[in-house]
């Protein structure tokens, strides 16, 4: 008997074919949701009986949905390059020099991940208020703009960096931002690329803080243009699905993108 | 909800830490001479579709009658509206006017710094509500003083499925008039159609208290009186026991308590209690699939029922003169013929101003080519303020009741000790005498 017809093997594939299709189904549904009219919506079955694109124009024209996607894809980039720019500096510092206090410091950047955003949501948006940033972008991306998680991943990834090739470079005369540019960077695609993926979807997915900071609806972003369509009178299922579905769109757009390397990273840099 | 309820904690420990109080009165101004901007806090305008639209519409109405004055429209969904509000003020922004749901009244006025509107507008605020459904003004009252103007509400009527009571060999236009004759035709509906009979949307995520309130009221309870807890006490906890020998008998749905709308919508519901706000939606599901029919909501017996409002009223915080006056002008005329006309055809709520029916000016044709409204402009006669809850934990004290009522429902113990066990338990919680 070969490997391939092993009983077990093929009961473990059983499994996880299970399993995707309990992962995808929810997926499956939004999407057809999305194409249902409004009296078909509760129906059952697997297809809409007359598939529509009205719940997208109904979309389209209850908010300005494309503005909403663009506000929350600079929300997201601003974010997640600003949490990696900063990430990659506080690790960097963290690995390359031992100094007082060092493991100290990385003790708290650990406990801060531990704190709740909502502890530091009032304070937060009072100083947003003062700084006149109600209502704005950058008010959304300020306060996010360090991240516990992206500095402790990449300084893990860093700490495992030969550090004799760093010595190398330094007594070639490169500066510390020479070596971390251009011996350490280069070695560390991996990881930067899962830190990056996983601080966009952190970002495109926040609620608390844009609902919030946010006041308009053309300032919105979408996980707060979702809301739109549900309220204490019941939820608009069908312009909802077809929200979500654009909602999603992008998110799966960088995953095709990047899937092999979003695959690599997360086996490579341990996050499962 | 934890979230929630820690966001309203940090809020309120904010505003007390912050030394926030309510400012002594000032004398509103007799007009707006310059312009001025006022801000208005909403949560009809979080949504996509007609109650955000009727309520710009309104807005531009009523910029454009008041030339002085520029209404800036935050918008924020109904359950966090209250912790906007709170933190713009913790955060020294100006509140003018803002609509709060009626949970919200007394922490709005004790805590907050709502305006009495008797201190500032008296004898315009008697003529204003003269023409308001009876109770209209109690509404918002607290006291024996006006913090919150009725705004958009409805009662709870009885959705039928016209449909399936066919199925059940009931007629559709004898729907049950007494919690007897639910418990009958719920029982004919499940046995004979395998559908679901009958579910109140008291209950799940949804603010479902103002059902559960017109149901004890109805039976001549009360869920407190004063600082003194009362929901478990016996005609409260007999109305409760009525909905459980409801359940045990197979008439009350044992479905998701999240999930009523959606069941009735669907087909699979025969008689729903909730809001009359919810019906053109209801409408258009039912489209092509089956016919819908309004009832008043259900009495025990011969006593009267005592329908509660849902939705919400209109409270002003302004310190300054001008913008009070810009404030209460807003408010007299969201709430003014014109206004109704608006939000009662285009979004489904009540009119609190009943003449308006009459008026072909106003919604005269429009009521006669809807005539299903009318179960529910019939209770407005009868209607009975939904009872908030006071001190600072009051939203705690409403969930816990909540929730207890929901057990004594669905679960398998003596629903009289359930709402005991619950009572004892959240009056601690209560402020003390």
């Amino acid at each position: 008997m070969t490997n391939r017809t092993n009983p077990g093997r093929i009961a473990a594939h059983g499994v996880m074919v299970a399993l995707s299709f309990l992962a995808i189904f929810p997926v499956y549904w939004m999407i057809q949701t999305s194409f249902r009219s409004e009296n078909e919506i509760f129906s059952g079955g697997l297809f809409p009986a007359a598939p529509t694109l009205k719940n997208y124009a109904d979309v389209l024209a209850a908010m300005p949905m494309l503005r909403i996607l663009a506000n929350t894809a600079l929300m997201a980039g601003a974010t997640t390059l600003a949490q990696v720019a900063t990430g990659l500096l506080a690790a960097w510092a963290l690995v390359r020099w031992r100094f007082p206090g060092g493991a100290l410091a990385r003790s708290l950047i650990a406990l801060s991940w531990l704190v709740p955003f909502q502890v530091v949501m009032i304070p937060n948006y009072v100083l947003a208020s003062r700084l006149g940033l109600l209502d704005t972008v950058a008010g959304l991306v300020i306060p996010n703009a360090a991240a516990a998680f992206s500095v402790l991943v990449l300084y893990n990834a860093m700490r495992g960096f030969p550090r004799e090739v760093v010595e190398a470079a330094r007594m070639d005369g490169a500066g510390s931002l020479r070596i971390l540019a251009e011996v350490v960077l280069p070695n560390l695609r991996a990881p930067l690329a899962s830190v990056s993926i996983l601080c966009f979807i952190s970002a495109w997915n926040e609620y608390f803080w844009p609902l919030l900071l946010i006041r308009r609806m053309e300032n919105s972003v979408v996980q707060i243009g979702l809301q739109f369509f549900m309220t204490q009178e019941g939820n608009d299922w069908g312009p909802l699905m077809a929200a979500a579905t654009l909602a999603s769109l992008p998110i799966l757009a960088l995953y095709l993108v990047l899937q092999r390397q979003v695959v690599d990273s997360f086996m490579k840099s341990g996050i499962r | 909800m934890i979230r929630r309820h820690f966001l309203a904690l940090a809020l309120t420990t904010g505003l007390m830490a912050g030394g926030f109080a309510p400012a002594a009165q000032a004398q509103m101004a007799p007009s707006v001479d310059q312009p001025v901007t006022i801000t208005f806090y909403n949560y009809n305008l979080a949504s996509a579709g007609i109650g955000r639209e009727a309520t710009l519409d309104l807005i531009a109405r009523f910029e454009a009658a008041n030339p002085n004055i520029k209404v800036e429209p935050i918008a924020a969904p109904s359950n966090e509206v209250l912790s906007r509000v709170q933190a713009d003020m913790v955060a020294g922004l100006d509140v003018d006017v803002a609509q709060l749901v009626f949970r919200d009244l007394i922490y709005a006025a004790e805590q907050l710094g709502a305006q009495p509107l008797e201190d500032l507008a008296g004898e315009e605020l008697a003529a204003h509500a003269a023409g308001f459904v009876p109770n209209g003004l109690a509404l918002g009252a607290v006291d024996g003083k006006t913090y919150g103007l009725a705004y958009v509400f409805s009662t709870p009527v009885m959705f039928i499925n016209r449909d399936l009571f066919r199925a059940a060999g009931l007629d559709p236009d004898q729907p049950p008039r007494t919690w007897d004759e639910v418990k009958a035709a719920g029982m004919a509906i499940a046995q004979k159609t395998g559908k679901h009979g009958f579910f109140p949307g008291a209950y799940g995520p949804t603010d479902g208290t103002f059902v559960y309130q017109a149901i004890v009221i109805s039976n001549g309870g009360k869920v407190r009186e004063g600082n003194r807890l009362t929901f478990a006490d016996k005609d409260q906890a007999d109305a409760v026991a009525m909905l459980r020998d409801l359940m045990d008998s197979g008439a009350h749905a044992r479905i998701d308590v999240g999930a009523h709308l959606d069941t009735f919508q669907s087909g699979n519901l025969g008689m729903f209690l909730y809001t009359s706000a919810i019906l053109n939606r209801v409408e258009t599901a039912a489209a092509g699939k089956f016919e819908v029919g309004l009832a008043p909501m259900p009495s025990f017996g011969d006593k009267p029922t005592a329908p509660t409002n849902s939705g919400s009223a209109i409270f002003m915080f302004s310190q300054d003169p001008v913008k009070q006056r810009a404030a209460w002008e807003l408010m007299k005329f969201l709430t003014s013929d014109e206004a109704y006309s608006i939000i009662t055809s285009k979004i489904g709520y009540l009119p609190l101003r009943l003449s308006t029916l009459d008026d072909p000016r106003y919604l005269k044709d429009w009521y006669a080519a809807n005539p299903k409204y009318k179960a529910n402009v019939e209770q407005l006669s009868r209607l009975t303020a939904n009872v908030a809850f006071p001190g600072p934990n009051y939203r705690q004290v409403e969930n816990m009741m909540k929730d207890a009522m929901t057990e004594a429902v669905f679960g398998s113990g003596d629903p009289r000790v359930v709402l005991k066990t619950a009572q004892d338990t959240a009056q601690p919680l209560m402020p003390q005498d």
